[in-house]
């Protein structure tokens, strides 16, 4: 979504030499197995920022892009079940309203009023954002991944970059496994691969990818509009248009690097958690569980910009498990950068990757 | 042999028996009520329309139920005790023989009172090849189609145009068959105007003046000929007309079922008005043989509510006599009742027919004028086209707004006040004969809403575009569906959006035939089309085709498409079968419930 994002803004800003270089197919990657949850109510300006921006775009992508992405404005409902992240809600919420977010605090009862099918028991206090919300990841990414061809830019699917080739400092082109294309920049969109499209320039980016699990049920009537997450609890959950409920959960016995099978612990976890907490799922059945990738960076915040050491490649890397939600302003973001020398409606500058030199960085907490 | 002595015996559990026996139920006596067929009702369980009448008795609800409400108030009852699948053999001299078909046993019965309510079967008609498979009496079709699901053919002539015939028309219909013609000997349909409307609004021809003439195929139906015949009911030649049906389906009237009364020695006499031969009867419904009543249409064919009220009555005499309580009262109130539903021009020849059996009758007394104003133009409100009047009056007491009248009495033909109709709609979802309907003209826009009571399938969606049709089932213009207010008891009100010229025109639609589709995953419902159409769009992994078409993402997970899939993929794309990736298996195999997994609580 990250790469098919700077391409689209790439070539809606005109820029019609634009090559996309994908292993394996579109969406397979990160996006492709996220819960594509779109959430403002971040930890940190940064993020909300960039949530809120990308908002503004994923609200017109049916419009820029032709393709009903089912997006749905249904709120992102936060549940806390401790009182310490209770408080640190009240401060985010405060800074969120700083922003111009449109977020309100809830009491448990004011919880279960709103959404009755929600076991409120032991919740502390829940925020609520009506503007956030979600969309199918894979027709976002096709979205913007069609409409970048059709202004003009080059897919290549099933290829993979080898090598980027840097001489005197400077990005000159990259081998592929389909030969060789000359270029003055090069952007590393590689989710989960970043750090290895990192090594190929001699970068050590500060990323590694955690594996995440997620499941999804038969689908039932519409009855759930937001997505529903928690911190201290642990889990997500939304309502696909389809029907179908996506949920999952993090864990931090995962071990860092790409593991694409699915556990039967995460089963039973998920089952037993989410049916506590959600009892109209007691009926419904499982169809199938997946997993993708987290990208962490080490503040579990996006890394972009350009390289100081290698000129003309940009990063974009590191999202931490939501770059599918702020990927439309980090491609415009990186679009103007490269089209304009800088980014014009979006301050990238605290993303770089020299905020991780010695000094102390703020972590984002606001991560299931 | 086993010997029954009870207060009352009931032979036959349709509405009349079934009333009668709840009311001696109520007062104490041991009843005995016996019947022949697998479930107690009669014909109420093979009825899927809505009754009319008023709501005390079951007005708007549809037969089978009606037999469900009564059956449930029986078992509340331990001095009533009641037998299906047993038939009464004989009334004798010394006593009441039936056969348990069931336990294949006779036993006898002695009982103080009888009442016989076994109703009437079906007439039947002669014409060449009527003796081909394929050819069914009304009740019979109803029998297959409504009692046991099974449907006995496609393409369906209906000969006779009563009320049996109407309604058996638009059953079929609701259950996907078609109806070719019904013929309809007499000059005019002989079923109530609103149940003609019903079928008109859905094409089906009626042909006056006509009959059947021969019935065509070997070795079962394949065809029918009909001609029109002259005022002696002639045929005349040359006016045949050959019509491809398989079923023919013969609703040509009813003959009391008088056999057992009749043993018992009860008078019987013949009056064409009442069906033919029937029981004699007084005004309590007591027959010539003391302490045997009739009730229903063993004793004159009429309707389901006249049976019931019929019965009542026979229930309320035998208590009174058997527990010696004055109850004339309460006896006097059914009189009255049953005397206001026969005032109309629809019971004119029941009214006849009583007459000569010496039992008074009183017409007329109600209003016969249909209502000239069609309402406020642009107001959202209902107009009713229910013209003749019948005994039938929940539009006025469903309506909380008071909006609806049917002027004092039941016969009378309803009016709306529009000062104090909302638009709510609730009489058009209520009324029996489907005949209400809602309009709101929209002059700006220069169209305007129809709503219209609708019971078949599928139910149109919001948006969907329908064809709008008129009253004879013609389509007039093109209409979209506005919105649909589905109701429990399955009469929904599907509003249409059309051009305003045509609001008086459109009283129904016909769903766009349905698309042929070729299915490749059939959970997902995506089409061959619709993979054909991605693959030229550019995505060329099963996985992108699966991300792109919910392909596979059902509870099958791909057990059936994914193959398919590929093979479309690898023709489309000129690839080899083995160059291609079959895409990710995930797990579960099947779809597994969450409770399955959890300890202790599972709901």
């Amino acid at each position: 979504m990250v790469g098919a994002s700077i391409a689209f803004h790439l070539t809606r800003l005109g820029e019609k030499d634009v090559f996309i270089f994908e292993k394996n197919y579109v969406s397979s990657g990160s996006t492709g197995r996220c819960a594509g949850g779109i959430r403002q109510q971040w930890s940190t300006r940064n993020n909300v920022r960039l949530a809120m921006r990308s908002v503004e775009w994923f609200k017109r992508m049916k419009e820029d892009t032709g393709l009903d992405v089912e997006y749905k404005q249904g709120g992102y409902l936060i549940l806390s079940f401790d009182e310490k992240e209770a408080e640190e809600f009240a401060k985010n919420v405060k800074m969120q309203k700083e922003e111009g977010l449109e977020v309100e605090v809830l009491t448990p009862k004011q919880v279960k009023r709103r959404f009755p099918y929600v076991n409120v028991e032991g919740v502390k206090l829940a925020t609520f954002c009506p503007t956030d919300g979600h969309a199918n990841p894979h027709l976002a990414n096709f979205a913007y991944m069609r409409r970048s061809v059709e202004n003009g830019a080059r897919l290549f699917t099933k290829t993979e970059v080898k090598e980027i080739d840097v001489s005197n400092g400077t990005v000159r082109g990259v081998w592929t496994s389909a030969g060789y294309i000359e270029c003055e920049v090069v952007i590393n969109a590689a989710g989960p691969w970043s750090k290895n499209v990192g090594e190929m320039v001699g970068i050590d980016l500060p990323t590694e990818s955690y594996r995440h699990q997620i499941l999804v049920t038969e689908p039932l009537e519409h009855i759930m509009d937001p997505m529903i997450i928690s911190f201290s609890g642990n889990f997500y959950i939304r309502q696909t248009r389809h029907g179908s409920f996506l949920m999952g959960q993090g864990d931090k016995d995962e071990k860092p690097g790409i593991n694409r099978k699915v556990t039967a612990r995460f089963l039973l976890e998920m089952v037993n958690k989410m049916s506590r907490r959600f009892p109209f799922l007691k009926n419904l059945r499982v169809i199938r569980q997946w997993c993708g990738e987290y990208n962490m960076s080490p503040d579990a915040q996006p890394i972009v910009g350009l390289s100081e050491n290698v000129s003309g490649y940009f990063y974009a890397v590191g999202f931490s498990g939501h770059g599918f939600m702020v990927a439309p302003a980090v491609g415009e973001a990186l679009a103007e950068w490269i089209v304009f020398g800088k980014p014009k409606n979006v301050d990238v500058s605290q993303l770089s990757l020299e905020r991780f030199k010695g000094k102390e960085f703020l972590k984002e907490r606001s991560v299931v | 042999m086993k010997n029954k002595k009870v207060d009352f015996l009931v032979v036959g559990g349709g509405p009349a028996g079934l009333s009668a026996t709840l009311e001696a139920g109520k007062r104490g006596l041991r009843v005995l009520l016996v019947d022949e067929g697998i479930q107690l009702g009669g014909q109420l369980v093979k009825q899927t329309h809505k009754f009319f009448g008023h709501e005390g008795t079951y007005a708007s609800v549809r037969g089978f139920e009606i037999a469900k409400i009564l059956v449930k108030e029986l078992k509340k009852y331990k001095n009533i005790e009641a037998r299906t699948m047993t038939s009464v053999i004989g009334i004798y001299e010394d006593g009441v023989l039936a056969w348990d078909r069931k336990e294949n046993e006779v036993f006898r019965i002695e009982p103080e009172y009888t009442l016989i309510a076994t109703g009437a079967s079906e007439k039947y008609v002669t014409f060449e090849n009527n003796d081909l498979p394929g050819i069914y009496g009304a009740g019979a079709v109803q029998t297959l189609m409504n009692q046991f699901g099974v449907l006995p053919g496609e393409n369906f002539l209906i000969i006779g145009s009563g009320n049996i015939g109407l309604i058996v028309a638009y059953q079929l219909i609701q259950a996907g068959a078609s109806v070719k013609a019904i013929v309809e000997i007499a000059d005019k349909v002989g079923g109530y105007v609103v149940h003609l409307n019903k079928i008109r609004r859905l094409g089906v021809p009626v042909l006056l003046k006509h009959t059947i003439v021969r019935a065509l195929g070997d070795n079962r139906v394949e065809g029918a000929v009909i001609a029109e015949v002259d005022e002696s009911y002639n045929i005349i030649p040359g006016t045949e007309k050959e019509l491809v049906v398989d079923t023919i389906c013969l609703a040509v009237g009813l003959a009391p079922s008088i056999e057992l009364a009749a043993m018992a020695g009860a008078e019987v006499i013949y009056i064409p008005e009442l069906g033919g031969y029937i029981v004699k009867r007084d005004e309590f419904m007591r027959t010539s043989v003391p302490n045997l009543f009739v009730a229903g249409d063993v004793s004159g064919i009429e309707e389901a509510t006249t049976a019931m009220l019929e019965g009542k009555i026979v229930g309320l005499m035998v208590s009174s006599e058997k527990k010696n309580v004055n109850l004339s009262g309460e006896i006097k109130a059914l009189l009255r009742e049953l005397e206001d539903f026969r005032r109309g021009p629809v019971s004119e020849r029941v009214r006849r027919g009583l007459s000569k059996m010496g039992i008074k009758t009183v017409s007329g007394g109600f209003r016969t004028e249909v209502q000239r104003s069609k309402g406020p133009v642009g107001k959202l409100r209902a107009v009713i086209e229910c013209p003749q009047p019948i005994p039938c009056n929940p539009c006025e007491t469903v309506c909380v707004f008071g909006a609806i009248s049917t002027g004092g009495n039941i016969n009378g033909i309803p009016w709306v006040d529009y000062d104090k109709c909302t638009g709510c709609g609730l009489c058009a979802l209520k009324c029996p004969g489907l005949a209400i309907f809602m309009v709101k003209e929209e002059v700006e826009k220069k169209e305007a809403i129809v709503g219209i009571p609708y019971e078949l399938l599928p139910v149109p969606e919001e948006g969907e575009k329908v064809l709008g049709t008129d009253r004879d089932g013609k389509p007039v213009c093109e209409a979209v569906v506005e919105k649909v207010v589905k109701s429990k008891d399955k009469t929904h009100l599907v509003y249409l959006r059309v051009p305003l010229k045509y609001m008086d025109a459109v009283r129904g639609f016909m769903v766009s035939p349905r698309e042929k589709y070729e299915f490749v995953c059939r959970c997902e419902e995506v089409t061959v089309q619709d993979i054909e159409k991605a693959i030229d769009e550019g995505y060329t992994d099963y996985e992108e085709l699966r991300r792109y078409l919910r392909i596979g993402m059902g509870p099958c997970g791909g057990r059936t498409c994914r193959l398919l899939t590929l093979m479309i993929l690898a023709k489309k794309t000129g690839k080899k079968m083995e160059e291609l990736s079959p895409g990710t298996f995930r797990p579960p195999t099947i779809p597994v419930p969450f409770n399955a997994f959890l300890e202790g609580d599972k709901n």
